[in-house]
């Protein structure tokens, strides 16, 4: 499915099955999401007009090898139906994640894929740090962030039954391992391998966890966090991950502001304890800081060396990701020199 | 230095400043992202043309320091790299083991002069 006009006839066929048909209008591809395609679009039924979005998935790559005599470990990602699921598990808890709107369904054409209600706002992070559109918004945003991921530490994980628990050392089991795949050796993400093999938290309550949630990843309006995206690779784990993640300097985007490049930590630790009632070990978040910069690191890696099956270079764009290898590991290490000073 | 006439950085920098005079701006979408990400790619790699070898050189000699000895590899650099991150994975070099941090922060820094020189200059620690 490729063209805009075979997935314009494809949704008016599905959303039209389910209720009253209509027309699929202003269908756009949105630039952005470097594994699936979203598409943003209106649905006019009747006298209803719905702005909706879809998104489509790439079907599952198989797991790795396995990782541990135990059990298969691999890195979370979620299915179409799954990443559904959660959000509205999601929403049902007081986050605001997309309304989905639609699962699809194998026969519907469009591989994995489902229709959410669209929200107005901006998600480029550059320009929610640096734009005066948004110079109202910014002051609000550390705290919202606190109360959102507050509310996704208390999801009750009963109903989710298909998100992997991954223990501190699961983590680095599975991150440690996808870097084993390539013919590499580099000293400096040794050193962080070992670090964080001589820093895993011991003491840890399992929570849900989005595991991706950053600016970027966020709808932002003049009144702050409209919408959180991107669940596909949400997970059991530490829920100081979450704060970890949101605080690294590459998803500041240049912006002031060590959360998000927007706000304090002591705003973001404030709203998250006083909503949440779990106490933020700031040692902690330093970690999952430091790990999750590892993490991305490990990322720039696979995407610079990955390879196209005629062997040939991968895009220009995935080999300039290879080169921002060293930032998040020089981000590491002005961390941990922090964290021993 | 090169005896090829203009010069390999020339030729770069000539198809470079084409790229992003003349034709970035009649772009738009996909095509300008994606040109936009080709110049900074051979903005890299012209500083790599510059910088590449002096770096090399003092990592070398680091390299030398820190493991105690030389390497007769046709590539030592990337040899004694091998045997360090060996060294560090295996515990056999300690993560506190004199002057080990200083490298690997002074190795990314020149790396980072080369890949992305404002990362360093805006950092806020």
């Amino acid at each position: 499915m490729t063209t805009p006009a075979e997935v314009a006839a494809a949704l008016a066929a599905a959303l039209g099955r389910e209720a009253a048909p209509g027309e699929v209008r202003a269908l756009q591809r949105l630039t952005g999401g470097a594994t699936k395609q979203t598409w943003s679009f209106d649905w006019v039924s009747g006298a209803r007009h719905e702005p909706l979005i879809l998104q489509q998935t790439p079907v599952a790559s198989a797991p790795c090898p396995s990782l541990s005599e135990t059990r298969p470990l691999r890195a979370p990602k979620l299915s179409a139906e799954q990443d559904a699921a959660l959000m509205v598990i999601a929403r049902a808890g007081g986050v605001p994640a997309p309304v989905v709107r639609l699962v699809l369904a194998p026969g519907d054409g469009l591989g994995p894929a489902y229709v959410t209600e669209r929200v107005d706002g901006e998600t480029l992070g550059r320009r929610i740090v640096e734009h005066a559109d948004f110079a109202t918004a910014r002051p609000l945003m550390a705290r919202q962030c606190g109360e959102i991921l507050a509310h996704i530490h208390h999801l009750p994980t009963t109903g989710l039954p298909f998100l992997a628990t991954l223990s501190p050392q699961d983590e680095l089991a599975v991150y440690g391992g996808l870097l084993a795949q390539f013919e590499m050796r580099h000293p400096a993400l040794e050193y962080a391998l070992r670090w964080v093999r001589q820093n895993l938290p011991t003491r840890w309550e399992p929570r849900v966890v989005h595991s991706d949630f950053r600016t970027g990843n966020l709808i932002v309006g003049a009144d702050g966090v409209r919408c959180v995206l991107d669940w596909e690779i949400a997970r059991v784990g530490d829920p100081m991950q979450d704060l970890g993640v949101l605080c690294m300097r590459t998803w500041r985007f240049g912006g002031a502001g060590e959360v998000g490049g927007f706000g304090s930590r002591d705003e973001l630790y404030a709203a998250y304890e006083r909503t949440a009632g779990i106490p933020v070990d700031p040692q902690r978040v330093r970690f999952w800081e430091a790990f999750s910069n590892l993490k991305w690191a490990i990322s720039c890696v696979r995407r610079g060396l990955a390879q196209p099956a005629d062997g040939a270079p991968a895009s220009v764009e995935l080999c300039a990701v290879g080169r921002r290898l060293e930032e998040p590991l020089w981000d590491f290490f002005s961390l941990i020199a922090c964290a021993h000073a | 230095m090169s005896t090829r006439i203009p010069p390999t950085d020339v030729l770069m920098r000539a198809a470079t400043d084409y790229l992003e005079r003349e034709l970035l701006p009649t772009l738009q979408g996909y095509h300008r992202f994606q040109t936009r990400v080709s110049i900074n790619v051979l903005r890299t790699a012209m500083r790599e043309l510059q910088l590449g070898a002096g770096f090399d050189a003092t990592e070398h000699a680091r390299l030398i320091a820190l493991l105690g000895h030389r390497c007769d590899e046709p590539d030592p650099v990337l040899a004694l790299n091998d045997e360090l991150a060996a060294a560090i994975a295996s515990g056999r070099l300690g993560l506190d083991a004199p002057g080990l941090v200083d490298h690997l922060r002074q190795t990314l820094a020149d790396a980072l002069a080369i890949d992305n020189p404002k990362w360093i200059a805006r950092d806020p620690r």
